[in-house]
């Protein structure tokens, strides 16, 4: 069967539309979820460093708990399963509201926020020790000390391997077609139901994506030159899985 | 809170979903398994062509490596499965194309893994090598990379359990691995919780586990590299 | 750096043409491969669906393992084996189009728009629209005694891609559509409560209450509000796969074949009970042109 190409599907009828619509929702949601998970990533990547043994467990339950498993089942998980558990009133709220967004940017969150617990850990655990001496000995009390030296120090570390978090991120987003939520890649199946082009559709998908990660790397790339601290580029360690 | 779902469906979860073996195509071992293989193989390649001299090497490689880590694995997945038929003219099982879209895209991942390892080897090994009149491909062959495959090993099993954990992607097709074949059950039983904290403590093992591997062969090559 | 941009246009080039110059028709492909590869559910009972056992098995599958394959097998002198894989309405035409199945033979209806994208074969059941709504919900009161007008700004689930969802989204538009990708996930947010009223097929619904954990907890509601004659979907303008389908469910309505499938999966005894009308048994018959 000869494969009729045609690009004109991408702009005219509802295509052109939905893809904006797509990315849009791809934005929303990714946006939202790194919040959520740079939130969690912090208190997490500092709490495993803390000297209170309890704490450093519950972080470690919290980063070895949510990243050991597959985005797609956590997906699932809270799409499926923890709905029917809620309050009414919440569940209701929800549902009006298009749970499938909440439940995705929910995995999305708490799963990256685990990975990102790990990226900062390295980087506070990059920043010298002497630093953290120092500050204390100078009056500051723990939490002042993380939070006005070592904090600030360890994530211009990470910026390269936490840029590759978030990138990993805005892709991963893509998971949350399989719980109906309608982003850029749910999108790009829309156009191939409507239209049978499948060649044309995908392509319109895989340059957004392509343009997106590789624009907001070059970015980064800039402002980690910008906010180098002299004689402290260390290689923070990649994130691991 | 009903085990009995799991109980009932334990065979076909366990057996078919993970492992391989059943009336359906599918297996989360049976894909991962041979994509870290292949991947890890055709990583080398692209990551060598990385290092090469000549430009005509050097560019495709990292134009491949850099755009299969500018867009998402479903993409990759999708690309896979609607646009390969067209091109080669037949039905492909799903296996094949969810094969062929994990080692093609891990491989971007991988190679990246190998060039730091290679890198990592200093550059002392090929000077002396190139002394004791070592061609290059041999220099490769004989020094540089068994040493570089050492220190690359906690990394790739890393990878690895990220490829495990990917594999659950290849559902989205269809494909009969541990997560589809928990929808399968859940289709008809409407049992979400159970099936899928289920699956997801099977992950979990199997990830936690490797993970711990991976820690300790890091302890070990640092302590035998000292 | 122009002349790698230039060769590489050059292969670019030679790769597509190649992509147009290659047709072969689907006999001829299941020939070669020895296999028929059809597009089918894992979750429409009884039509397409995963038993207790864990079995794929439905009434689509049985006419083509048994009424359609036989017909090829004949006419290609081999013995062709069967191969499924799963399809939903998004996926469905993409599949076909793409060479991925040989033929959809699931719970698709046979409509003037999609006849513009795909050929169909014979119809091989009839059925309307209803909705699957839960006992003692309001709706189900409004829909049996009002028109589908009712369900104005209500949460109705329905299937991404199906002739339903397009007409709800037609005449009721201020009806709130939620479209999922298969039936099991539109169920499941029924069972949830984040639809108040599913709209598909009657007979689909039906089995999906007869195979549901609690069938007693759903009602099937409403008149037929549209017509839904349901057909195998093949690739277009490929006339010799589509007359071999064609006569195996010929031959099938023909030999008594068809009824005892049906009797099998829709009998008093089957999986999901649902007479067979008796205008609908002539309609079918009448579709059996004389030799």
């Amino acid at each position: 069967m000869i494969y009729r190409f045609d690009w004109s599907v991408l702009w005219s009828g509802q295509s052109g539309i939905w893809l904006l619509q797509g990315l849009v929702t791809t934005l929303e949601m990714s946006v939202l979820a790194w919040l959520l998970a740079f939130t969690l990533g912090i208190a997490s990547g500092v709490l495993r460093t803390a000297l209170i043994p309890p704490l450093r467990w519950i972080s470690t339950f919290y980063v070895e708990f949510f990243r050991n498993v597959p985005l797609l089942v956590w997906m699932f998980f809270w799409y499926f399963a923890i709905p029917p558990l809620l309050p009414e009133s919440l569940r209701n709220w929800l549902f009006d509201h298009g749970v499938e967004f909440w439940a995705g940017f929910f995995a999305l969150g708490v799963y990256h926020g685990a990975r990102f617990s790990e990226v900062i850990r390295s980087g506070i655990q990059s920043v010298p020790k002497t630093q953290f001496e120092a500050a204390v000995s100078t009056g500051l009390t723990v939490a002042q000390a993380y939070r006005l030296i070592i904090v600030p120090v360890a994530l211009r570390l990470i910026i390269p391997p936490a840029t590759n978090e978030s990138l990993n991120l805005l892709k991963n987003s893509s998971v949350a077609l399989t719980i109906g939520v309608a982003e850029l890649t749910f999108q790009t199946r829309q156009i191939e139901t409507y239209t049978a082009k499948a060649f044309e559709a995908l392509t319109a998908g895989t340059l957004i994506y392509l343009i997106l990660c590789l624009t907001i790397a070059a970015i980064m790339a800039r402002v980690e030159q910008r906010v180098a601290i002299p004689g402290m580029i260390a290689q923070g360690r990649a994130g691991e899985f | 809170m009903d085990t009995g779902v799991i109980l009932n469906n334990l065979n076909f979860l366990i057996v078919q979903g993970f492992i391989g073996l059943g009336a359906f195509a599918g297996g989360t071992l049976r894909l991962a398994i041979p994509a870290i293989i292949l991947g890890f193989i055709l990583g080398v390649f692209i990551g060598l062509c990385r290092l090469a001299r000549s430009s005509w090497v050097k560019i495709p490689a990292t134009v491949y490596v850099e755009f299969f880590r500018g867009v998402p694995l479903v993409m990759v997945i999708f690309w896979f499965w609607f646009i390969i038929p067209v091109f080669l003219g037949k039905s492909l099982p799903e296996y094949s194309v969810a094969l062929a879209a994990f080692v093609i895209f891990e491989a971007a991942y991988l190679s990246e893994i190998v060039r730091a390892g290679i890198q990592s080897v200093p550059h002392g090994q090929v000077e002396a090598a190139t002394a004791t009149g070592l061609t290059h491909v041999q220099t490769m062959r004989y020094v540089i990379l068994p040493q570089a495959l050492r220190n690359m090993i906690p990394a790739l099993v890393t990878q690895f359990i990220v490829l495990l954990k990917d594999t659950s992607l290849a559902s989205i097709i269809g494909y009969v691995d541990l997560t589809k074949a928990a929808q399968i059950v859940n289709n008809r039983e409407i049992r979400p919780f159970e099936l899928y904290l289920f699956i997801a403590v099977i992950y979990w093992l199997c990830s936690y586990g490797m993970s711990r591997y991976a820690r300790s062969l890091e302890r070990r090559f640092a302590q035998s590299a000292a | 750096m122009r002349r790698l941009v230039f060769w590489a246009a050059v292969i670019c080039a030679m790769t597509f043409s190649a992509v147009g110059s290659w047709a072969e028709t689907t006999l001829e492909k299941i020939d070669r491969t020895g296999t028929l590869t059809i597009g089918t559910r894992t979750g429409s009972p009884p039509f397409a669906y995963v038993n207790k056992n864990n079995d794929w098995v439905g009434f689509s599958i049985d006419l083509v393992e048994k009424t359609i394959l036989p017909v090829i097998s004949r006419k290609l002198n081999k013995q062709i084996k069967l191969d499924k894989k799963e399809s939903a309405p998004p996926t469905r035409i993409p599949l076909l189009t793409s060479n991925a199945v040989d033929l959809i033979a699931e719970t698709m209806t046979d409509t003037q728009t999609r006849r513009d994208s795909v050929d169909f074969s014979l119809t091989f059941f009839v059925t309307g629209a209803q909705f699957l709504v839960k006992k003692g919900n309001p709706i189900s009161f409004d829909l049996r005694h009002k028109s589908i007008q009712s369900l104005a700004g209500k949460r109705i689930a329905a299937q991404q891609g199906s002739t339903n969802a397009r007409i709800i989204r037609e005449r009721v538009p201020s009806a709130k559509l939620l479209e999922f990708p298969d039936q099991p996930a539109a169920f499941q947010a029924l069972v949830q409560g984040q639809a108040q009223a599913y709209t598909n097929d009657g007979i689909q619904l039906a089995g999906l209450k007869a195979k549901a954990p609690k069938p007693e907890d759903w009602l099937v509601v409403g008149e037929f509000y549209s017509y839904e004659p349901y057909g195998m979907a093949m690739k277009k303008n490929d006339s010799d796969f589509r007359q071999a389908v064609n006569i195996g469910l010929m031959e099938a309505i023909e030999s008594g074949k068809y009824f005892e499938l049906y009797d099998k999966w829709f009998g008093p005894k089957g999986e999901v009970p649902y007479p067979l009308a008796p205008d609908t048994k002539r309609f079918l018959q009448m579709q059996v042109v004389p030799k």
